[in-house]
């Protein structure tokens, strides 16, 4: 079984794109708390269990900050779409925001995983039941 | 009063999902090479070639049967050292015809037939009435709907080598993958269950789990154990805490592969699945306890065990969590509640795919080389909501069960098509 080398160096250049990412949507103010909240953890587990793999540190810092583009913006839109939506139903907002935002986000955050991986995965076929 | 009971409930049950989720992280990072106990001493070039019966247990399965049995013969392993018995479990179709002309043509088969009176009342109660037959010492079993690569015998009694290891359990991969959209989704489970899962459980040194086929297990423990209790629908789980509890461990064997035919509709995943969430559930209250007062497990088998125990209960958990947690939003809902509510919800609806969590299928599914496999990955929502309803509907039937003192549960048999025999080069 192939070993996996621990890839420190994209690790750490991982965390500080996370992080300078993470900080500039934090300080925008233009999304809520839960949304940054869902994109911290869309960057850990992206940074923790991507950056590890093969594949070069390029595609990899490309598609952290995709991945992070992708979040704010779709949080950003799905805000104001509720905001109209809660206003023409006149439901409150809080209560809908809260309940469809994480799964909102889960549609991206999974889709999105897995173009990643698909993306950095080797295209090798697997063995058929013997060799 | 109601606010603050849902406010304790929802923290409580977002205090286990996190867990689980914290769980699956980990497991991830271990088969990365990133988290990894100190490597014990592997044994290499042994030359350990025991004699071993294999049990294959058959009810009405004609038209795999004898794709294992041919399979049988094609093994690398010594004939001589070979004990195959094909337990015909009172079928009504060619099963027992079929394997009956395999053990004429080939001596190391032999045919055991249960008439209706006794035999189709389970997996553990057919393998229960074959223990008397085995001839040796070291057991494996395989579905008949199994298609093993042919060293898997070698790969599978190594480990026996190690007296402390008292079962063992290889890799299950689906064979009939590209049929359609269920066969599709089972593959991304079994990746995620047995690549990563089993294998960093192995690795860590939690509890590996005895999947009750390509695996084996030491005839003189079982017997100890008294053979496989019959009432419980999980017998593989069963039998794995059983081990563990004796004393022993279940080493798990990745290298060791075998194809499974994995369910084609929905109706029988639906089955399939629930026999599995109702034989889990039942091997928690069985095991629970036991698990707790051990003083063969470690402290970290113990937190291992207790999660693989309830695993079944999450979805049912996460639907009440949902349900406790819009009515909570509609009333009221204190601030700190919003701060949770994200991760909760990213944990439980993770639990997508045999309650393996999105990233953790999809690491599976990278280190497998499964490159076009990935892009099914948001499709398990579906089966995870699928799954909600499964494991609600068994706990809530053993619930009743519990009731009316119902010991006896009816074991439905996964119905196999051998469309998987046109993806065998």
């Amino acid at each position: 079984m192939k070993a996996h080398k621990w890839k420190i160096s994209h690790l750490i250049i991982g965390s500080l794109i996370g992080l300078i990412m993470s900080s500039a949507i934090f300080l925008s103010h233009l999304i809520s708390e839960e949304s940054i909240i869902m994109l911290v953890i869309f960057n850990l587990l992206f940074i923790s269990l991507i950056f590890p793999l093969d594949g070069p540190l390029s595609a990899k810092t490309i598609l952290l900050s995709a991945g992070n583009i992708i979040g704010f913006a779709w949080n950003y839109l799905f805000y104001l779409f509720l905001y109209d939506v809660t206003i023409s139903l006149k439901v409150r907002f809080d209560s809908a925001f809260i309940i469809v935002s994480p799964i909102a986000n889960l549609l991206w955050i999974v889709s999105f995983w897995s173009i990643s991986l698909t993306t950095l995965s080797s295209s090798k076929t697997r063995l058929r039941c013997e060799t | 009063m109601i606010v603050e009971f849902l406010v304790a409930f929802i923290f409580v049950l977002s205090i286990i999902m996190m867990a689980y989720l914290v769980r699956h992280f980990v497991f991830s990072l271990t088969v990365l090479g990133i988290l990894r106990r100190k490597e014990l001493p592997a044994p290499k070039n042994i030359a350990y070639e025991p004699a071993v019966t294999v049990l294959i247990p058959a009810h009405n399965e004609q038209r795999v049967i004898g794709r294992i049995l041919q399979r049988m013969t094609e093994l690398t392993y010594p004939e001589n050292k070979m004990q195959i018995i094909v337990i015909d479990d009172a079928s009504t179709d060619d099963t027992g015809k079929i394997a009956e002309d395999y053990a004429r043509r080939y001596s190391q088969i032999h045919v055991l037939r249960r008439s209706k009176n006794v035999g189709g009342k389970g997996k553990a109660s057919a393998l229960n009435s074959a223990l008397g037959y085995a001839q040796h010492e070291i057991i494996l079993c395989f579905d008949a709907d199994y298609y093993p690569q042919k060293d898997v015998v070698e790969r599978l009694v190594k480990p026996f080598s190690d007296p402390k290891v008292g079962a063992v359990q290889g890799r299950v991969t689906v064979l009939n993958e590209p049929q359609n959209i269920v066969t599709r989704l089972v593959t991304l489970e079994r990746i995620g269950g047995y690549r990563v899962d089993q294998q960093a459980r192995e690795s860590l040194g939690l509890i590996a789990q005895f999947g009750g086929t390509v695996g084996g297990f030491r005839r003189t423990l079982i017997e100890s154990l008294g053979g496989w209790d019959e009432s419980v629908l999980a017998e593989d789980t069963d039998l794995t805490f059983s081990v563990y509890l004796a004393g022993f461990r279940v080493q798990y064997v990745l290298e060791a592969e075998c194809y499974e035919e994995a369910v084609e509709t929905w109706g029988a995943y639906w089955k399939q699945r629930y026999r599995w969430a109702k034989g889990h559930m039942q091997c928690c209250s069985k095991h629970m306890f036991k698990l707790f007062r051990s003083k063969n497990l470690s402290f970290k088998q113990k937190i291992d065990g207790l999660l693989l125990l309830n695993i079944y209960f999450m979805p049912v958990l996460a639907f009440f969590l949902w349900l406790s947690g819009i009515s909570l939003f509609l009333l009221d809902f204190p601030q700190w509640i919003n701060i949770l509510w994200g991760p909760v919800q990213i944990s439980l609806l993770s639990f997508m795919g045999n309650f393996a969590p999105f990233f953790e299928v999809g690491i599976g599914a990278y280190l497998d080389g499964r490159k076009r496999a990935c892009w099914l990955i948001p499709l398990l929502i579906f089966t995870f909501l699928y799954n909600v309803l499964i494991c609600t509907k068994a706990f809530f039937d053993l619930i009743v069960s519990k009731i009316f003192r119902k010991k006896h549960h009816s074991w439905v048999k996964t119905t196999h098509s051998g469309n998987g025999n046109c993806y065998i080069l």
